[in-house]
């Protein structure tokens, strides 16, 4: 294949890139290439094997091999070009691809724009400093899904969940219906960190416990996982002396959060937002690096797959008018700035000429709240929690009512009422 | 004796704990704990007919692939999913099979059948 005309490169092949690709094909890129370190295109949608996607996108209920599907076949019709069992190792602040193909060896190009839609990875035990012996057993709740549901292998028979985020909740249902027994899920915020949903069909339905405000104090175990400690929490979630108590288990699933894959970013020259962790972004999802655009996971991490391929889909649409001889869209003027009880926003800025939706989360659960996007628009809320995403429309008639030369807007999390 | 029954409201973030009393002719006299109407449309919905979908795999034979991922194509009773969980422990798929196939139709007897929700080619 000449790679001396390739007009978008998209990094990833989940669902991020795939919707990336589509629409940058569909905006007039006629070369658009998938790089998928994978066999298949659609990344870890295929073990998720759940129910719960696309019921925005599609407004219709389905799992993640379907969801992945749909996106797979659209990618075939629209002549998206992928590139298979292909990793890339580097790219350059020229958009100088490297990457290692199975196929062909070491490969090198220069697309006119690129998408990074790397996605996330978890946080592993390394992250948590929890005290104790390194025995076998301790492993990542997405790790355990792939064994369940790909590889055809049970993790353990008796498991402790540590975090509720909705893939730990998701595999404690999994793991019950294939006859393991989740003898605790274990959080230590005073509400899960999943979606409400998931806690009502995942740990309700089978009667699992959920300790909230607790943390794991000490791994038991020589070769294998034999025990934890668990404690209650105080305000500060330090440990309470005296509360300790063992909990056998043979296996300690890990969902605690999860990290934007952004070493590729890092080398290309991408600046970075320390709280969300991915590419500082402008309202067309374009990065400080003129022709590297981002979308999804590799953003910020999101709660539903829906919003990632809407997301993706406007940085599909910008590689390609960049592809095509679009001006630089330079960063926007307007910069978005957290105020109270707001933890990030995305985009982080804007142009005011066209308009938008914001993807924000909050620091804290906050019940009666008057969310305020400066003077310009304000939403009544009935609660806020860091779990949910919230996404708000920004028309431009709201726009409009920026005042002229404005060069920020901050967005607070108010207490209604008072 | 009336009974009360508690029911998480999944419609938003709120998670409201909505309490139904029930009498001794399993009437719901009373809802309280709801903040909008959605919660007390979804627990009287969720205490009358509790239904969830079943998604799972099931194992293959003669394929490169150990796994098939299956789902119900609509929900069924909640108090069916472990009856049918155990039905699908039988199932060996045979590719070649085409997402959307039916693995078992009519899962006991709900009228629901349960479908490949992947392929699987050879």
């Amino acid at each position: 294949m000449n790679r001396q005309n390739v007009d978008v490169a998209v990094i990833g092949s989940g669902p991020a890139g795939m919707a990336a690709a589509i629409r940058a094909k569909q905006s007039g890129a006629e070369n658009v290439v998938v790089m998928e370190r994978a066999e298949q295109m659609g990344g870890l949608l295929h073990q998720c094997v759940h129910n719960g996607f696309g019921l925005l996108y599609f407004n219709e209920d389905l799992t993640g091999p379907e969801y992945a599907r749909r996106f797979m076949e659209k990618a075939m019709d629209v002549k998206v070009t992928p590139l298979l069992e292909t990793m890339v190792t580097k790219i350059s602040p020229e958009r100088e691809i490297t990457a290692i193909s199975s196929k062909e060896g070491y490969i090198t190009f220069t697309p006119k724009s690129i998408v990074l839609a790397m996605g996330c990875r978890e946080r592993s035990r390394g992250a948590l400093n929890i005290p104790g012996t390194r025995p076998a057993g301790i492993l990542t709740a997405g790790t355990a899904q792939r064994f369940v549901n790909v590889e055809g292998f049970i993790p353990g028979k008796k498991i402790v969940i540590l975090g509720s985020g909705d893939i730990g909740m998701i595999m404690a249902r999994r793991l019950t219906l294939e006859g393991a027994e989740v003898v605790a899920v274990v959080e230590i915020l005073p509400y899960i960190g999943g979606l409400i949903r998931n806690e009502v069909q995942c740990l309700h339905d089978f009667s699992i416990p959920l300790l909230l405000e607790h943390t794991i104090t000490q791994i038991h175990g020589e070769k294998r996982i034999e025990a934890v400690n668990v404690a209650r929490v105080d305000n500060n979630r330090d440990p309470i002396g005296g509360t300790e108590r063992r909990i056998e288990c043979d296996t300690l699933l890990l969902s605690v959060g999860l990290i934007p894959e952004n070493e590729l970013s890092s080398m290309a020259g991408v600046e970075l937002d320390p709280i969300t962790g991915g590419p500082i972004v402008g309202e067309m999802r374009q990065t400080n690096v003129p022709g590297i655009f981002a979308g999804g996971n590799v953003v910020h991490v999101h709660d539903l797959v829906d919003n990632v391929s809407w997301e993706s889909e406007l940085a599909g649409e910008s590689a390609a008018r960049f592809a095509m001889g679009a001006k630089w869209a330079e960063k926007g003027k307007i910069a978005l700035k957290p105020g109270r009880n707001i933890r990030y926003i995305v985009p982080q800025t804007i142009s005011g000429e066209r308009e938008i939706t914001l993807y924000l989360r909050v620091s804290d659960l906050e019940e009666g709240v008057r969310l305020k996007i400066g003077d310009i628009m304000s939403k009544a809320l009935r609660v806020v929690k860091p779990s949910e995403m919230l996404k708000i429309e920004l028309p431009m008639a709201q726009l409009r009512k920026l005042k002229q030369g404005a060069t920020e807007i901050v967005v607070d999390c108010e207490k209604r009422g008072k | 004796m009336p009974e009360e029954k508690n029911i998480t409201c999944i419609g938003c973030p709120m998670g409201c704990a909505v309490t139904l009393t029930i009498d001794d002719d399993r009437k719901v006299t009373s809802i309280t704990g709801y903040k909008c109407k959605e919660g007390q449309k979804y627990a009287l919905a969720e205490y009358k007919n509790p239904v969830r979908t079943l998604t799972a795999t099931v194992l293959t034979q003669n394929s490169s692939q150990r796994l098939l991922a299956v789902r119900t194509t609509a929900p069924i009773p909640k108090t069916k999913l472990l009856p049918g969980i155990m039905a699908l422990a039988e199932v060996r798929a045979k590719p070649p099979i085409k997402m959307g196939d039916v693995v078992i139709s009519n899962l006991l007897d709900t009228g629901v059948d349960v479908v490949a929700t992947s392929g699987l080619l050879f």
